[in-house]
This record gives structure tokens, C-alpha cells and sequence, in this order.
């Protein structure tokens, strides 16, 4: 009997262990930790990205050199392991403050919004002059979505389902908009109206001014892609696989087309075409006043990171990481380059080059002409 | 998409999708429905691990008695405790084997609920590569994490100690009690390990996790209610069916060796016992006593 208990005892020990491995050694779960996607903005010669370390970086783009902020300052992380959706570098081994949102430039002036719930103004000639930061001593919720800086005033979309603006350079708070869910999706200034959509399936149509509500589109699906406004026209991508045109004064639905999966990414448009990209792996080319699909690229996987356009060229990057080029004249797509990395975060592009910043701390440079990659910039501090 | 997630991952991240839909969007009560889904179809085998279980305990003091008759003989009692087991129908490797089985449905509906949650902006996009091409599934998205008062992609404290308490009570009932010291000393660390185990696990793991392990123990702890009753938590309470039966202490005399070794309980009853049941106090066919054969220790031979 002592031996079938011992090995009874062995055997659950071994399930026990084998069970913690499983949980553990499926790294908390494919994606089940934040790991950050933050996209770059050039502004007088330097690049401004945030990167996996949890810092604001600044590259000099004429000769490398490289200038980092402090650490953001991370929020108490509730899993003994680091391990729970809010903390930070579950699979990374780190306790780094994520950062999804691309920097942007106003003034002397940078701003970044981090995944602790924080925003934070840094003078452009040095990383280390914290301008402001708000809340200055507790924290909001996560900051996925990026910021705008419009009229003076600095606005951004909360994971707590609200939008914040504020004075640009004071950082003082000026109005607040409450939506029915998160907001992980960038708002878009156009005129004297914001447009932002969130997690309860609508597009807000707010005014800059006071966040006073002028219109809302229900969707069928959440919203996360930022939207894109032309001529009178907002486009915008939903998780019911439709990519909207509404009208940008009333709301009022112009057309819809539907793909195979979630349009995450912010579309873009080229004389009179809207380019696309989804979760489907395609790239869909419809015709800005009706509609209508001219064309379609495959592109092998998920298009969740923005497009730019450079030139008679729009680039795409497909989350394995292969970077495509589509002439916008003739719409002949080439493949540029396959840096077989995790790519979901916005591409920059400046004097020919795109940047890229794959999962990792480096940042990926390809020749849009030739397609070749050089030689790749490290954004450890 | 690899076997394991286009077969097994994928349909079950829909099913648990659907299933938040049609129960009001409620994602915690998505995760108790399909667990109980899941359970009630492993029941056979929980069934089949719990009787198995149940077997190993009447033969206990079965057992004991050979572990002291041929305590100088390893291989002797190797080969008596084969032979014990295979007569009566137990199969020692049964019980880890079920377990064994369940473990990968279990890890599934783990990574499921996860999958499922989203809980990072990563976790949402990897997501998308998993829901089939059904508009309520594309509706439905992103699941609401709120459940009652919690946010199940969060720990809580509360549903972790319920993690620790629930497994430890599962425990409990299909644990029996023990005289050998160092097996009740094996068994109670046991009873313990396992479940702080689980409840630490739990405090660094989203509470849709937890809630997921609390309603696998409940419904572990209502088939083990079921089968044996409480089990290992009325420690020295005789069988409920055996109550009302008139008892006997009955004395091994001269070879007694202490107490608590040849004592036991015989069960006088009017229609005598069941042949296929394995009562550890059924005198009848399997008790016998130390230093003598088995014919001789049958008080009713």
C-alpha cells in the first residue's frame, strides 16, 4: 500500500508540476501580455519612438545617435509572477511600462501615452526635461491608442472608455467624453471636430472644443481603427469586418464593404482610392465614393500595423513581418523585404526609408527603392 | 494553425464566444456553462477515476495486512499486491491515467478562456486568427471582462482562496483516512500541496482562470458526494449504508500484536454481505489475521 500511495503521491506531484509548466511555458498565453507596438514620428531630422524598454527614444537620423527618457514610471502590478493582463513584460522577463501609442511632436514639445495610464510631455532637446505628466500621482487606465495634438490641445481615447483633452502645454485637463466601453483606437482631428471610435461599437463625432457629442454612427462591431476623414468623408474600420464611409457632418452612412475579417488599421487614401488593410491578410483598393472593390493584394497574413505613403507608393507590412510596396498608379505590388519579425505597430517613413519597429528593441530600416534592409538600430538604453 | 489549435483551440474559443453572447454577454457565466459542458462530458471518465479511487480505498486494509506479511519480501508482496489488484478489478495506473487523459482538455479550455478574454492589445489581434466566419462571433467581440465585481482578466483574492478551498474540500472527500503515520503524513501533505499550489497560482493568473477551476472542483466535489458521500471529511464514521448494523468487537487473542493492527469491526447483518462489494470491514471473504492463513482469520468459517 506505502508504495502505490508513494506513487500516487509521485504521480500528482508530476501532474502538478507538469500543469505549472503548461501554464507557465505557454508564456502566460500567447498574448495574453502586453508587449507593445509604439510606431515612430520624424520631426526635424529625429525619430521619435517609444520602445519595449518603456522609454521614449530619439534617434538622430543623421548620424545614429540615439537619446532616451527615463523609465516610465510602472503602476503596481497586481500577479505574484507579472503575469496578469495589466502588469507589464510577462515573457519578457521585464517590468517595463508598455507603449502602443507613436510619440508626437508639437513645439518643443513631445508627448507619449503609456500602458500605465500615464501621459507624458518631454522638451524635444532633452529627454531627461519632464515637461508635465498627468495624472502627476496616481494613474488611468491603459493608454493603447495614440494622441493628437490639435489647436493647442493634446487629445487621446482611455481605456476607461473616455476622452481626454488637454492644454497642450500645461497638461492641465480641459474636457472629458465618456463612451460606452474602452477606447483603444487614435482619435483623428479634423476642422473643429474629433473623431474617435470605441469598444461599444460607435464613431463619436465630438466637437475640440468642449468634447460635446455632434454625432454618433453604430457600427455592428467594436471600433479600434483610427479614422480617416477626406472630402467630407470619415473611413473607418470595425470588428464587423466592415470598413465604413459615413458622412463627416452628419454621420449618415455612404457606403460599407465587407471583408473576411477585422479591419484594425487606419485605411489610407490615394487619388480617389481607399487602401485598406485586414486581418485577413488583404489588402483591399475600393473605389472613395462608392465602394466599390478595384483590387485586392495578398499579402499572407494579418495587416494590423499602418500604412505610409511614400511617393506614388503606399507600403504595407504584414504581421510575419514582409514589407510590400503597391504603386498607387498602377497598383502593381511588390515585396520590398522579409525581415520575419512580429510587426503590428505603424510604419514611418523619411528620405526614402521606412522604420519599423518589430516586437523587440530594435528598430528595422528598408530602402523603399531597392528593398534593402539595412542595417537594424538598437533601442536598448 | 496547427492540429491542436484547428481542432481543438478554435472550436472551443467560438463555442465560448457564442456562448457569452447568448448568456447576455456574460463572460464568467460563459466560463462556469462550458466548464460544466466539458466536465458532464468527461464525466465517464471522472466517474471511472472516482470508483477506481474508491476501490483502492476498501482494499486498504487488505493491502496493510500484506505489506506485514511480507514485509521482508519485496517481490513476494509485489506480486501478492498484483494479485490482489487484478482480482478485484482494480487497476492501480487507472486513476493518474484518467487523469492523465483529462490534463490536455483541461490545458485547451485553459488557453481557451485566455485566447478568449484578450486581455492585451496583442492578445485581441491574435484572436482574430481563431473566430470562424460567423457574424455573431465578429459581433460579439471584445468579450466584456466584468463579471459580478471582478474583472476576470485580473487575479482576485477571493476567487483564489476559493481556488485553494474548493480543491482542498475535492480532496478532502476522496481522501481516506489513514492508521499508517506516514501514509496519513503522505496524504495530508498532499491534501495541502495541491491546493496552495493552485491558489498561489491563482493570485498571479486572470480570475476567468480561477473561476474555471473553482466550478471544475464544485463539480468534482457533487460526483464525489454522489459516489462516496463526504468521504475522507467524516474520518472515523463508518459507511452511511452500514448504518443501523449491529457491531462487534472482535479480539485476535493470542496473535495480536498491537491494537490497532488485528482489531476489527465485523458486521453482523441478516442478509450477510454483497459478493461484489468491497467493504474494507467485510469480514467474509477478505479479512484474515497476521501469522495465520486466510481460512483461519474468516470468523465465519
Amino acid at each position: 500500500m506505502k508504495l502505490n500511495k508513494t506513487k500516487i503521491g509521485l504521480i500528482a506531484i508530476l501532474v502538478a508540476i507538469i500543469l505549472a509548466i503548461g501554464l507557465f511555458g505557454s508564456g502566460c498565453v500567447s498574448g495574453m501580455a502586453p508587449i507593445g507596438w509604439s510606431g515612430g514620428t520624424v520631426a526635424n531630422d529625429i525619430l521619435y519612438v517609444g520602445s519595449n524598454e518603456g522609454r521614449l527614444v530619439a534617434l538622430n537620423l543623421a548620424d545614429d545617435s540615439r537619446q532616451w527618457s527615463d523609465k516610465l514610471k510602472v503602476a503596481a502590478q497586481t500577479g505574484l509572477f507579472g503575469c496578469s493582463a495589466s502588469s507589464f513584460g510577462c515573457g519578457t522577463g521585464t517590468s517595463n511600462v508598455v507603449i502602443y501609442g507613436t510619440p508626437v511632436v508639437s513645439g518643443d514639445l513631445v508627448y507619449i501615452a503609456g500602458y500605465n495610464g500615464k501621459i507624458y510631455a518631454y522638451k524635444t532637446e532633452n529627454l531627461n526635461t519632464q515637461r508635465w505628466v498627468y495624472p502627476r500621482d496616481s494613474y488611468l487606465e491603459p493608454f493603447v491608442g495614440g494622441l493628437v495634438i490639435a489647436q493647442g490641445k493634446l487629445f487621446i481615447g482611455c481605456s476607461d472608455g473616455k476622452v481626454y483633452s488637454f492644454d497642450a502645454v500645461t497638461g492641465d485637463k480641459i474636457a472629458e467624453f465618456k463612451t460606452g466601453d474602452k477606447i483603444w483606437g487614435t482619435p483623428t482631428v479634423d476642422g473643429d471636430t474629433l473623431y474617435i471610435g470605441s469598444f461599444d461599437k460607435k464613431l463619436y463625432a465630438l466637437s475640440t472644443d468642449t468634447l460635446k457629442l455632434k454625432w454618433e454612427y453604430a457600427a455592428e462591431g467594436s471600433i479600434i481603427s483610427t479614422p480617416l476623414v477626406n472630402e467630407g468623408i470619415v473611413y473607418f474600420g470595425s470588428f464587423d469586418r466592415n470598413l465604413y464611409a459615413v458622412g463627416a457632418a452628419d454621420g449618415s452612412l455612404k457606403w460599407k464593404f465587407m471583408a473576411k475579417s477585422w479591419f484594425w488599421a487606419q485605411p489610407q487614401i490615394v487619388d480617389g482610392t481607399v487602401y485598406a488593410g485586414c486581418l485577413d491578410g488583404f489588402v483591399y483598393a475600393l473605389k472613395a465614393g462608392t465602394g466599390e472593390k478595384i483590387a485586392d493584394f495578398n499579402l499572407g497574413s494579418a495587416v494590423s500595423s499602418q500604412p505610409v505613403i511614400v511617393n506614388n507608393y503606399i507600403v504595407f507590412a504584414s504581421s510575419k513581418g514582409i514589407i510590400y510596396k503597391i504603386d498607387t498608379g498602377t497598383r502593381q505590388i511588390t515585396q520590398l523585404a522579409d525581415l520575419k519579425m512580429n510587426v503590428d505597430g505603424p510604419l514611418a517613413a523619411y528620405q526614402g526609408i521606412i522604420y519599423i519597429h518589430p516586437q523587440g528593441l530594435i528598430l528595422q530600416r528598408v530602402n523603399i527603392d531597392t528593398g534593402a534592409v539595412l542595417p537594424d538600430i538598437s533601442l536598448q538604453s | 494553425m496547427n492540429i491542436w489549435n484547428l481542432i481543438i483551440q478554435q472550436p472551443l474559443i467560438n463555442i465560448m464566444i457564442v456562448m457569452s453572447h447568448y448568456l447576455g454577454g456574460n463572460f464568467g457565466v460563459a466560463i462556469i456553462f462550458l466548464t460544466v459542458i466539458i466536465n458532464l462530458i468527461l464525466y465517464p471518465l471522472t466517474m471511472s477515476q472516482i470508483k477506481s479511487s474508491r476501490k483502492m480505498q476498501d482494499l486498504q486494509p487488505k493491502l496493510a495486512e500484506l505489506q506485514k506479511k511480507f514485509a521482508k519480501d519485496k517481490q513476494k508482496l509485489a506480486q501478492e499486491q498484483m494479485k490482489l489488484y487484478k482480482e478485484s478489478g482494480v487497476k492501480p495506473a487507472g486513476c493518474a491515467l484518467t487523469m492523465i487523459i483529462q490534463m490536455p482538455v483541461w490545458i485547451a479550455l485553459y488557453q481557451a478562456i485566455m485566447l478568449a478574454l484578450a486581455a492585451a492589445p496583442e492578445g485581441l489581434l491574435n484572436l482574430a486568427r481563431y473566430l470562424y466566419p460567423w457574424h455573431v462571433v465578429y459581433s460579439a467581440l471584445p468579450l466584456s471582462r466584468d463579471f459580478i465585481t471582478m474583472d476576470l482578466a485580473q487575479p482576485n483574492m477571493i476567487l483564489a482562496l476559493l481556488v485553494g478551498a474548493s480543491m482542498w474540500l475535492q480532496q478532502k472527500m476522496s481522501t481516506p483516512p489513514s492508521s499508517d503515520p506516514r501514509q496519513a503524513q503522505q496524504a495530508t501533505m498532499m491534501l495541502w500541496m495541491m491546493p496552495m499550489l493552485f491558489a498561489f497560482m491563482a493570485l498571479s493568473f486572470p480570475s476567468g482562470l480561477s473561476l474555471y477551476w473553482v466550478t471544475s472542483s464544485v463539480f468534482r466535489i457533487v460526483l464525489q458526494y454522489r459516489t462516496t458521500g463526504w468521504g475522507g471529511l467524516r474520518k472515523q464514521a463508518p459507511p452511511a449504508a452500514d448504518e443501523g448494523k449491529k457491531r462487534l468487537k472482535f479480539d485476535a487473542g493470542q496473535d495480536k500484536k498491537s491494537a490497532g493492527e488485528t482489531s476489527a469491526d465485523v458486521i453482523v447483518t441478516d442478509s450477510g454481505p454483497s459478493k461484489k462489494t468491497m467493504n474494507p470491514y467485510k469480514p467474509a471473504k477478505f479479512r484474515f489475521l497476521p501469522g495465520k492463513n486466510k481460512d483461519q482469520g474468516n470468523p465465519k468459517k
